[in-house]
């Protein structure tokens, strides 16, 4: 997704995030291992596989400024359902993962249930979790 | 985030890091079975692992050691075989310890230091095995998540545009403090090439330029590296390799580079419990050797060889005709690395069918390739290497280790040192003791005189009777008079690598 889409999407469902909207679902987001407080953090919220595959844009999407350390986002918008987290530090703020010279990443990323697949991606069987009541997902960056 | 490229990236990166989600079942009965079979085989320990992450001693040296042999002697290889209970299953799967011989006219000091990698750190923080490993995977893993959380810079050293870098094959080198030998983390040649595979067995031409390769199991890819003398990326290149296999050493010509994918295809089917197991050895099917235009990575041919194993090659050059010449230490399939060298870690002599030296030549023009052995058959190699000052040009000189089938020594290890003589076809050989297991041994110039013969032969040994590692010299034009001096260690260390002289 191109930097200026994601900032106006990404705004707005920021905005929508703090709405507070009447819901008996929250998920909360919790990174534990921001690495510095440079460029910034964009976290994709995944409706299903379409969204993960990146054949559909994903159900909520949110860009923040990278501050060192632990960093948390809440919402209370989504339905009951099963959902995935995608989050990357864009270091240099570019608006894209970088990568090396053979296509591996250089940035910091993350899914949900902190999945990370051996022989492909982690598949949606691993990064899928159910959101019904309270959820909090604690998810470690690596890079 | 370009939601597609974000998730292609990620399948890069686990394609690159070629490890399987399958975790093999604990079974710590290794370390058992290895401290068993030390009581019958004391030599068994050359595979034990090291206790501690540093040493340092002044070495005691007898005989003559020559004056104007100056400067360090770095040496690496795994030496961190065990973790808590838990004993890796295979020799390669060791982390990295460098070690550095300092000789002068002081004397010999020794120092080494366990490579504080990704990995070494995260399972000290652990206190236990984390992360699979060459050949078997701990109960528990943890998720790979790059190639460098698994890289142990086991394999060699580099000395370059000033940087001493510790090498492995399949992620980053390792930046290690020349002085303290303290680890400073992945290095990267650019931005762009960080975590990019970077071989064990970069070049290094007469005037500094530097070419290596690196492979990508999944991805199915080879990487080539073309570095200037002042450490700066000139080029870099990919090359498909569909069936790809494990690539460890290649050859630098004048105007070309070679590499041989041998038939040990990387084929994972969901049931291999580590990455050498993701691999098959398919006997009737060719080897591959890749022929490589040094100043332009997209214009390559490849020719085929009858299946073979090949880790080390000696040198290459090339004719005036557009042929290339090299020599390698090739064996007839690859079962020292399947087989040997895991079984020895639980204290099994299992011989397998060892190297023989081979001359090669591929003729560019033609296309066609041939080889022949360059030795009788009861003459085993490894470890070739020739003088630095004529890497990739006609060698007249050839140092390797070598062992004579007819006699071997009671610890089943090479245990000669050779120096061959390519005008007059004489081949010095120096027998070590059965009580010493000999370690790669390299040829050293002396600066100031003659390339190829003017130097010494310097190399490690593992005295197993009085667990020591000794640092022997020997004149290259005398080598079968044996060490003109020996450098003694008040300890011994698991048996390493490749080492690498840097004059000073």
């Amino acid at each position: 997704m191109p930097l200026k889409t994601l900032l106006t999407t990404g705004a707005a469902v920021y905005a929508c995030l703090m709405t507070q909207l009447i819901s008996a679902e929250t998920l909360t987001v919790v990174i534990t291992n921001v690495s510095e407080s440079k460029g910034t953090i964009m976290l994709q919220v995944l409706a299903g596989e379409a969204e993960f595959k990146g054949d559909a844009t994903p159900i909520a999407s949110v860009m923040q400024r990278a501050s060192e350390g632990e960093m948390s986002f809440t919402t209370t918008s989504l339905p009951a359902g099963e959902y995935a987290v995608r989050i990357m530090h864009d270091l240099n703020a570019n608006g894209d993962l970088d990568a090396n010279f053979v296509g591996m990443p250089t940035e910091p990323w993350a899914f949900s249930n902190n999945a990370a697949g051996n022989f492909g991606p982690p598949k949606w069987e691993d990064v899928k979790f159910q959101l019904e009541g309270s959820v909090t997902q604690s998810l470690n960056l690596n890079r | 985030m370009r939601r597609r490229q974000f998730t292609q990236l990620i399948a890069g990166l686990s394609a690159a890091a070629g490890l399987p989600a399958v975790a093999g079942v604990g079974n710590p009965s290794w370390a058992q079975q290895f401290k068993s079979a030390l009581a019958d085989r004391p030599w068994l320990l050359g595979y034990r692992t090291v206790q501690q992450p540093r040493f340092a001693a002044d070495a005691e040296v007898s005989g003559s050691w020559p004056k104007d042999l100056t400067g360090t002697f770095y040496r690496n290889g795994p030496a961190q075989h065990e973790i808590g209970d838990y004993r890796y299953r295979h020799w390669f799967a060791g982390d990295g310890m460098l070690q550095a011989y300092r000789v002068g006219a002081d004397g010999v000091n020794h120092q080494a230091a366990l490579i504080e990698t990704y990995k070494v750190q995260a399972e000290r923080r652990a206190g236990r095995a984390l992360y699979p490993g060459f050949a078997s995977t701990p109960p528990d893993p943890a998720p790979v998540t790059s190639p460098d959380a698994v890289n142990v810079a086991n394999i060699s050293v580099l000395h370059h545009h000033g940087k001493l870098l510790a090498l492995w094959e399949a992620g980053s080198p390792w930046e290690m403090d020349p002085e303290d030998l303290s680890t400073r983390g992945a290095y990267a040649f650019s931005p762009e090439m960080r975590g990019v595979p970077f071989s064990a067995h970069p070049r290094i031409e007469p005037d500094g330029t530097l070419w290596n390769f690196g492979y990508l199991s999944s991805a199915k890819l080879l990487v080539l590296w073309h570095v200037d003398k002042n450490g700066k990326l000139v080029k870099a290149g990919k090359v498909k390799a569909d069936p790809i296999s494990m690539v460890h050493d290649f050859v630098v010509t004048r105007r070309h580079l070679v590499l041989m994918v041998p038939p040990l295809h990387y084929s994972p089917d969901g049931a291999a419990s580590s990455f050498l197991d993701a691999h098959k050895w398919r006997p009737d099917d060719p080897t591959r050797l890749l022929v490589v235009d040094k100043n332009n990575f997209d214009n390559h041919f490849w020719v085929e060889l009858p299946s073979q194993w090949v880790f080390h090659y000696g040198n290459g050059w090339e004719d005036d005709n557009g042929v290339i010449h090299f020599d390698a230490a090739r064996a007839g399939d690859p079962m020292a690395m399947i087989d040997s060298f895991r079984e020895v870690m639980r204290g099994n002599l299992t011989p397998s069918g060892g190297s023989h030296h081979h001359e090669y030549r591929i003729d560019t023009r033609t296309r066609k390739v041939a080889e022949a052995p360059m030795f009788g058959m009861n003459l085993e190699t490894e470890f070739p290497s020739v003088d630095p000052r004529v890497s990739g040009q006609r060698n007249r000189r050839l140092t390797m280790m070598s062992s004579n089938t007819l006699t071997p020594p009671v610890h089943g290890h090479l245990n000669e040192v050779s120096h061959f003589d390519y005008d007059s076809g004489a081949r010095a050989v120096y027998r070590y003791p059965d009580t010493e297991i000999p370690e790669e041994h390299i040829y050293v110039a002396d600066p100031s005189r003659a390339a190829e013969t003017d130097g010494w032969v310097i190399g490690t040994a593992f005295d197993w009777k009085t667990d020591q590692t000794l640092l022997n010299v020997f004149d290259a034009r005398a080598l079968a008079d044996g060490p003109l001096a020996t450098a003694r260690l008040p300890y011994g260390l698991p048996l390493g690598l490749h080492g690498r002289f840097v004059h000073g």
